[in-house]
């Protein structure tokens, strides 16, 4: 119907701006009124950002601290690892709950996942960062051992990768979507196998796996998302320029280049100034819109792949 | 094996089926040990950074969180504090006035048109949900709004004094409209729920044949069996959707910072200021206030509207009793939740 077309219309206009956006010259950019199309297309913006590559590049320098693919490279660490680390044991998870626990214990075991999923993440994010700091104590500083001046061993994992990793690991979303799936298949398939003998992680990967795969693509998706774009958490526990993801830089460059209000004159100065900085050097919304570009790409990328296995896995189910 | 056990110890005693088990047979050791190893790295995993930390925050509150000179119990003091604090209560108040702006707004959209979406027929559905569900990055997506938001060279000023002709409009900086303009986009660039469409898919055809045969007009169609079938899903979604719009924290951050004098600054926005503050205990203290507003909130809810599959299954169905691993009949792709149960216990009485 014509509400549905004009909802995709509507949908896509933001990706068409995205993409013109990065294809206009800087001027342009800064029109009134906005142009439709650019007047001039130009790849100055996507020159500049393969400018931002390079480590002596003197734009570069003054826009960043370190080439660009450093810190793609550390959005790409973050987010396999979490894939790699939270899909399994999110999915074991949600597998044992729904088919291998039975009475109290399941009922139990299912608040404790979710439980934390209606408390507002906020609530958490002081004493996480402070784990961060000295795991196994969510205290500023690790407690002395009684009798002594030395503090207890505390590992600190505050300011590497891992930091944004290991707490977005598990993700109680997840944990629904998985559990809910496996509710729906059928516990007689599991009793034939089991009678068939076998261990319990055998019959999961033998059976249950392959039925699995569009549950998958879409908790893979979802998980690479909202690891990719994460832009808060990575901030306050990752302090080293060279280690924070692009989504955290594109979110410090915009912050430089935008310099949004503040109430004392002496910042505000210095966010003018920065500001000049980041426009002298040659960016502006179109260098912002090449980065939003590749910001998105990999989140893309992954949302096609994740559909091939969707539909693929539809196939085998023999659904739909 | 197990379930023949069950079975036996049924049989024998002429115990009651509970809901959930069917007399909670003994597992063999070896499945126990197996179950165990499943859920062990989730356990712990969600003990170390699910729990723990919302257990340490209540008792932090309580101090004076400070980083370097030894910490202290301070009892209610950080309480207090937050309690007068007119910034954090200005706080609440637009952190309440966004999270009703985005109920209002966004939240029934999605719901029309995924009914909508799959009245069409099957290629349609294929290439709009293709085109739909581009993904573009929430970071990527917030930037283009701020571009467009501009009041000098923004699409939306544009649209307003050119083809509105209107005075030119202040948009992001206008302190009594900046939570509109964060809600407008989601209104206006809407698209259907994937969760309703996944519901929907499971009702099955026959009852929409049965209803037109009866001579049902479309929108009585809507409201007699895709309503009634959505509303578990719409219940649940209505929780998270509260739950998340309290937290709202990237929109505003991104798109004004906090917004013309605070106008837009969330709960949320004013922890993450307290934070680079170093005002632990006063940040862990505002979590604490927000956690319990939700909930009064959701419990609120619950109460009002009295209707709640999603509940771990301790009700009786009465004469509906089943355990809650059996299978119900196809729920679609992907239902996300168990609630797809409820969704197809409730449907009897609805039509």
């Amino acid at each position: 119907m014509a509400i549905l077309c004009l909802g995709v219309f509507l949908h896509l206009v933001p990706i068409y701006i995205v993409v013109i956006t990065s294809l206009k010259s800087s001027a342009e950019v800064l029109h009134f009124p906005p142009t439709w199309f650019p007047r001039e297309p130009t790849l100055a913006a996507w020159r500049l950002a393969v400018d931002l590559n390079y480590r002596d590049n003197p734009v570069a320098l003054r826009l960043l601290d370190r080439p660009m693919y450093v810190f793609f490279l550390n959005s790409a660490f973050i987010a396999t690892m979490t894939l790699v680390i939270g899909i399994p044991i999110t999915s074991f998870a949600a597998y044992a709950n729904s088919k291998l626990q039975r009475g109290a214990i399941a009922r139990w075991s299912f608040i404790f996942f979710i439980g934390t999923l209606m408390m507002p993440t906020a609530l958490t994010l002081i004493p996480s960062y402070l784990l961060t700091r000295n795991w196994p104590f969510a205290l500023p500083q690790a407690p002395l051992i009684p009798g002594s001046d030395m503090a207890f061993p505390s590992v600190r994992i505050w300011d590497t990768p891992w930091a944004v990793i290991l707490p977005t690991a598990f993700s109680a979303f997840n944990f629904l979507l998985f559990k809910g799936f496996f509710d729906t298949i059928p516990d007689s398939i599991i009793q034939a196998a089991r009678v068939d003998g076998g261990s319990e992680f055998n019959i999961f990967r033998r059976i249950v796996l392959p039925l699995s795969i569009p549950v998958y693509a879409v908790a893979v998706w979802t998980l690479f998302a909202s690891s990719w774009d994460e832009f808060l958490w990575p901030l306050i526990v990752l302090q080293s320029p060279e280690k924070i993801p692009m989504s955290a830089e594109i979110w410090l460059l915009l912050d430089k280049f935008l310099g949004a209000g503040t109430t004392n004159a002496g910042a505000a100065a210095a966010q003018a100034k920065q500001m000049q900085q980041v426009m002298s050097a040659g960016l502006s919304w179109n260098g912002l819109m090449v980065l939003a570009v590749l910001q998105s790409l990999p989140i893309f990328i992954v949302f096609v792949l994740a559909r091939e296995y969707l539909l693929k896995g539809i196939q085998i189910r023999g659904l739909k | 094996m197990a379930s023949a056990q069950a079975e036996v110890t049924l049989a024998r005693s002429g115990a009651r089926t509970d809901e959930t088990a069917v007399a909670v047979p003994r597992q063999s050791r070896r499945r126990r040990l197996e179950t165990g190893l499943f859920v062990l790295p989730a356990v712990l995993f969600q003990l170390c950074w699910g729990w723990y930390p919302l257990i340490a925050a209540f008792l932090l509150s309580f101090t004076n969180a400070r980083v370097r000179s030894p910490i202290a119990f301070t009892g209610l003091d950080s309480y207090l504090r937050m309690w007068h604090d007119p910034l954090a209560i200005q706080a609440f108040r637009v952190t309440a006035l966004y999270a009703g702006l985005t109920i209002l707004l966004t939240f029934v959209v999605p719901i029309i048109v995924a009914i909508l979406l799959m009245e069409m027929p099957r290629h349609a559905i294929r290439w709009m949900m293709l085109l739909w569900f581009i993904p573009l990055s929430v970071l990527a997506s917030t930037l283009v709004f701020r571009y467009m938001y501009n009041t000098q060279y923004g699409i939306f000023q544009w649209v307003a004094t050119e083809i509105l002709h209107l005075p030119p409009q202040p948009f992001l900086n206008s302190a009594s409209q900046v939570n509109f303009w964060i809600v407008f986009p989601g209104l206006l660039f809407f698209g259907p729920g994937l969760i309703y469409i996944a519901t929907l898919q499971g009702i099955p055809r026959s009852y929409y044949e049965a209803a037109e045969i009866e001579g049902a007009s479309f929108w009585r169609k809507v409201w007699t069996i895709s309503i009634p079938r959505l509303r578990p899903v719409i219940s649940m979604l209505l929780i998270f959707s509260i739950i998340g719009s309290a937290q709202a924290f990237e929109l505003q951050q991104i798109m004004t910072d906090g917004g013309p004098g605070g106008a837009s600054r969330t709960v949320v926005l004013y922890l993450y200021t307290l934070l680079q503050d170093l005002r632990f205990a006063d940040a862990t203290v505002l979590g604490v206030y927000l956690f319990l507003g939700v909930m009064a909130i959701v419990a609120i809810y619950r109460l009002l509207v009295n209707d709640d599959p999603d509940a771990p299954t301790r009700r009786r169905w009465f004469g509906l009793s089943r355990p809650s691993g059996t299978p119900v009949h196809d729920a679609g792709a992907a239902s996300a939740t168990g609630t797809a149960d409820g969704a197809q216990r409730r449907e009897q009485p609805g039509v």
